[in-house]
């Protein structure tokens, strides 16, 4: 996914997971509700996709857990987790790739002039 | 409810690798339990949603976690970081090569292998067949643009008799006025019509329709032009729109068509265009289409239209429903003869409905009860192959414990038995798929479906067929997988040849797995017993005619013929199939039982009972028709009262008639004869004598409607020309054919066709059928779902059977050397069978209960097919126990015979 040649489009719940961890450390429930609410609930993931996904982003080198921090509001002890260096990267390549394809229907006037 | 999602959620997490579920387990299930709170206490979403959802989360990311937990190598595996080096292609050679190796490994147990991929080829198969008719039928939206928003528009006067009336002109009238959240509404109604102008005289079904038809289905013709508001006149329609199957088999598909002439009844009409070739309405019997004429200032009187509609953008069928409802009550101000009060006494309502349900309400029920038993079946198959499997697994444990000894590792193993169990699930479901092109045809020619020329097997039965393969492919392989693969084997190495200690907990799972298969095999039997009950009790029922030995002929004259005329040609017709050989007597109607046919009907008057106060009672109503004079003898009616019918009654016109015994009953107070009653007089006429036909006969009551439909009502038979009483026109009648005993009906089909050519080439002969076919179609839907459920439970019993045997066997193995010493100490046989019984009944009982609370939850659902027949009803309950008892101590009693002749010395040798 950091091939650097092909610009192809990165799965949905991985970018929408960098994009709950781009601003600052989360873990897995408070990245499911941010992305819940940032999309307005258009995109739920739940446990097993989450989980799953977080477990490929870290395997990616993506990010990165982050041990020992507690969630106030939460009597059980939770990983959080953080965007890596190589994350920031492949997210700000994929916004590029998604604002290229803006550009390009915005020039074909598919959405009106913008 | 909280917890029992989460108590689910649980369960299904165990199917995880073992890597995911230690990571995550705990986290995922406590987020869920979040999610589940927040649900209980907001009203955003309910709290079962979320857990079926995030269950459905799970089970669609098995796939994928199996997928990487085979990918990777356990930690400090020195192969890791290599493997992940491989890359896409040699990774997908590693998968080819595994693939191939399982073929091969396959191949050399052919019997195995075979028995495997046959029983998931009848699984699968079934399941594809059936859900190739419910996607079609039940599923697909109709052919029409936006079809969700069609609907039909039906009345009911169920304190008429009438339980589904459809339009009038006036109601028709009303609705177009009142009713805003139409867009537009069309009336349309089916008729049989002569049709000559093409290749050979036919009987072919005529829709009449309103212009707006085009508007309310948004369809226009292939060719041509649709009929517009110029074509509508009062009279004969004289333009006319084919069918596109119509165009194509009677007229060739001729490109220059339009502009010809047809002719129905005898009359001209010019064919204005063809409609499309997906275009079906109101079924695909329609073959012709033609403009009709609906006075808009019609009566409220004559039912008998049907009425679709287009709903406004932004109305729902159950607005459309709710606001018709409140627009009845404006129905007396719009029909000032109206009363009120008859309305409701009548029972008097509106149903609105979308088409697509109207078209599909008969087989609904029928279509899922047979998706969910074929289900059950593959349910049962796959178990029966896991079970094989399993035992497979179990011979090969010591191959795998040396492989992974030898560094195969777990993905080594995991990896060998998916791609086997895949392969085989694979192989089933192509073999399934043959399977159920096969079986298609043979279920649709089981009774009359709509919309059955849609049903294929397209892509998304493709899909689903697919979907099953590689489904039960990985159930079954992940099935030994997880219990066998990895940290197990090192034991199984230890465990040296013990094997008569090892594997209570091997037994325990398989014994569930038969117990389920029997459990479900029960609910089938249940459910079957139930159809074949209700089958039983159809046949039983007290018709009030003979139907054995009967052939009835279907005939069809021109309309508006004199009937004097009408009624000669039809005498002569059966006078001639009565000079047939074996013929024993040819009755004549206008309508026979069950097949339908003209029988007119409405409010009579009784001669000795004027009516006292019109506008405060219902007037009795009744049907009629006219019938020859060997008709009551001829399909063995009863004569119960009164002298029988002659020619002479016709052919003078006497003023007679016959009533049935419910007329008699209700009407006359049970002293018919004499009494003399009347149709089609006129308020200001009553008195007026020439128009009483006097009663001579009562003959037995007759099912007139249907098997299934008890309620008797008044039926009166005129002479085929009346003298009084009633007008009757003699457009179509039907000749029943009565046979001198031991002669089949059928033989005589084919002269008797001959005969009426010869006698009037241009007449269609529409119907020639036997009146236990009459019978059998009406049965149809009850014998078509009893044939289905009686082969999906025969084979959900033998493979039971089969699992139970094979259990049985296995276990027997085992155990060879333990029995040989009891039988060494003294046991004797019955010692022996004895014990291997009780094991047997545990697991049968067990998987009895489980079926018996199953079949008692789940035949609820099969209420609407059943017939007088309890969906609880104790025998059925009673007996299918005991078949299945049965079945498993035979499946019981095959190895155990074998068994108890283990000979001692050769059972301890094996040591």
């Amino acid at each position: 996914m950091t091939d650097d040649t092909t610009p192809s489009a990165m799965k949905r719940h991985w970018f929408h997971i960098l994009v709950a961890l781009a601003d600052e450390a989360r873990h897995g429930y408070a990245i499911r509700e941010d992305v819940r609410q940032r999309t307005d609930g258009a995109v739920e993931l739940y446990p097993a996709t989450l989980y799953g996904s977080i477990r490929d982003l870290t395997e990616g080198g993506l990010i990165e857990p982050l041990e020992g921090e507690d969630d106030p509001d939460d009597d059980q002890r939770r990983r959080y987790y953080r965007l890596t260096q190589a994350g920031r990267e492949a997210l700000r390549k994929e916004v590029a790739r998604l604002q290229g394809i803006l550009d390009d229907a915005r020039r074909t006037r598919a959405l009106g002039s913008a | 409810m909280i917890r029992a999602g989460l108590a689910v959620y649980g369960l299904l997490l165990r199917a995880m690798p073992t890597g995911f579920r230690k990571e995550f387990g705990t986290t995922a299930r406590a987020d869920l339990g979040r999610m589940l709170d927040r649900a209980a206490t907001t009203d955003e979403e309910h709290v079962p949603v979320v857990a079926a959802k995030a269950c459905w989360d799970l089970m669609s990311r098995l796939p994928a976690e199996w997928w990487a937990h085979a990918r990777r190598p356990r930690r400090f595996d020195a192969g890791r970081r290599e493997h992940l080096e491989l890359g896409r292609w040699e990774r997908m050679m590693n998968w080819m090569k595994e693939m191939r190796l399982a073929a091969r490994t396959l191949a050399r147990k052919p019997g195995f292998t075979v028995v495997s991929v046959l029983t998931l080829a009848l699984g699968i198969g079934a399941n594809v067949a059936i859900f190739a008719i419910v996607n079609a039928v039940l599923l697909e939206p109709l052919q029409f643009e936006e079809s969700e928003k069609i609907v039909e528009v039906r009345h009911h006067a169920p304190g008429l008799g009438f339980d589904d009336l459809q339009n009038s002109a006036g109601t028709l009238a009303f609705w177009r006025e009142n009713a805003d959240f139409y867009e537009v509404m069309a009336a349309f109604q089916q008729r049989w019509a002569n049709l000559t102008g093409s290749d050979e005289a036919a009987r072919v079904s005529v829709i009449g329709a309103t212009p707006e038809i085009f508007q309310v289905l948004r369809t226009q013709p292939m060719m041509g032009r649709p009929f517009n508001e110029g074509d509508v006149l009062p009279d004969q329609p004289t333009v006319a729109l084919l069918a596109y199957d119509s165009w194509r088999s009677r007229f060739g598909s001729d490109p220059g068509i339009v502009g010809s002439t047809i002719r129905l009844d005898g009359r001209p009409m010019e064919v204005i265009g063809v409609m499309p070739e997906s275009f079906a309405f109101p079924d695909d019997d329609a073959e012709i289409f033609a403009p009709r004429y609906v006075d808009p200032d019609g009566p409220f009187g004559t039912f008998g239209l049907g009425v679709v509609a287009r709903l406004q953008p932004d109305v729902t069928v159950d607005a459309a429903q709710r606001r018709s409802d409140e627009m009845m009550t404006r129905l007396p101000e719009f029909f000032p003869d109206l009363q009120a009060e008859f309305l409701e006494r009548a029972g008097f309502t509106v149903s609105v409905g979308t088409l697509r349900d109207r078209m599909v309400a008969d087989v609904e029920a029928i279509l899922w009860i047979l998706l969910g038993t074929v289900v059950f079946v593959l349910l049962i198959a796959a178990a029966n192959v896991a079970n094989l499997f399993l035992v497979r697994a179990e011979s090969r444990q010591k191959e795998m414990a040396v492989r992974a000894a030898m560094g195969a590792g777990r993905r080594g193993v995991a990896t060998s038995f998916l791609s086997e169990s895949l392969l085989l699930g694979l192989a089933g479901g192509a073999a399934g798929i043959l399977v159920a092109r096969a079986g298609i045809p043979l279920l649709l020619s089981l009774g009359e479906v709509p919309r059955a020329a849609n049903v294929s097997l397209d892509g998304s039965v493709l899909a689903l067929a697919g979907l099953l393969s590689v489904g039960v492919g990985i159930v079954f392989g992940a099935f030994p997988m997880t219990r066998y693969a990895g940290d197990r084997l090192a034991g199984i190495l230890r465990d040296g040849s013990r094997g008569s200690t090892a594997g209570r907990e091997r037994h325990r799972a398989r014994n569930v797995l038969v117990a389920t298969q029997l459990a479900m095999a029960l609910v089938l039997l249940v459910g079957s017993g139930l159809m074949l009950r209700s089958f039983a009790q159809l046949r039983a029922v007290e018709l009030g005619f003979e139907p054995e030995g009967v052939l009835a002929v279907g005939m069809n004259r021109t309309s508006g013929e004199d009937p004097m005329v009408a009624a000669r040609f039809f005498q002569d017709a059966a006078d001639r199939l009565a000079s047939l050989p074996g013929v024993a007597q040819v009755g004549i109607a206008t309508g026979i039982p069950l097949a339908g046919g003209n029988v007119n009907g409405g409010s009579f008057y009784i001669e000795s009972r004027p009516r006292q106060d019109e506008s405060n009672e219902l007037p009795p109503t009744a049907m009629y028709r006219a019938v020859g004079s060997d008709y009551f003898t001829s399909i063995g009616m009863e004569l119960l009262e009164g002298r029988a019918m002659e020619r002479a009654d016709w052919e003078e016109q006497r003023a007679v008639v016959w009533v049935n015994e419910t007329f008699a009953r209700t009407h006359l107070g049970g002293t018919a004869l004499g009494e003399r009653i009347a149709w089609n007089v006129g308020e200001d006429q009553p008195q007026d004598s020439t128009r009483w036909a006097e009663v001579v006969g009562v003959v037995a009551d007759v099912r007139e409607f249907g098997l299934d439909n008890d309620d008797r009502r008044p039926n009166a038979y005129f002479p085929l020309v009346p003298g009084g009483g009633a007008a009757i026109e003699l457009q179509s009648a039907w000749l029943t054919v009565s046979m001198a005993p031991g002669q089949d009906p059928a033989s005589v089909a084919p002269a008797a066709r001959t005969e009426l050519r010869a006698l009037d080439p241009t007449m269609p002969v529409s119907t020639v059928e036997t009146m236990e076919q009459v019978v059998a179609t009406e049965m149809e839907a009850v014998s078509a779902t009893m044939i289905i459920l009686a082969i999906a439970t025969g084979m959900a019993l033998f493979l039971g059977a089969i699992g139970l045997a094979g259990v049985i066997s296995y276990v027997m193995g085992q155990r060879i050397r333990e029995i040989g010493v009891r039988v060494a100490l003294g046991a004797t046989r019955g010692d022996v069978t004895r014990m291997i019984l009780r094991q047997s009944l545990t697991v049968t009982v067990v998987g009895m209960l489980v079926g018996l609370g199953g079949a008692f939850g789940l035949t609820r659902l099969m209420g609407a097919l059943l017939f007088e027949v309890s969906a609880t009803d104790p025998l059925t309950f009673a007996v299918a126990p005991v078949v299945l008892v049965a079945v498993s101590l035979l499946a019981t009693w095959l190895p155990v015979r074998r068994a108890t002749r283990v000979d001692p010395t050769v059972a301890l040798r094996a040591e």
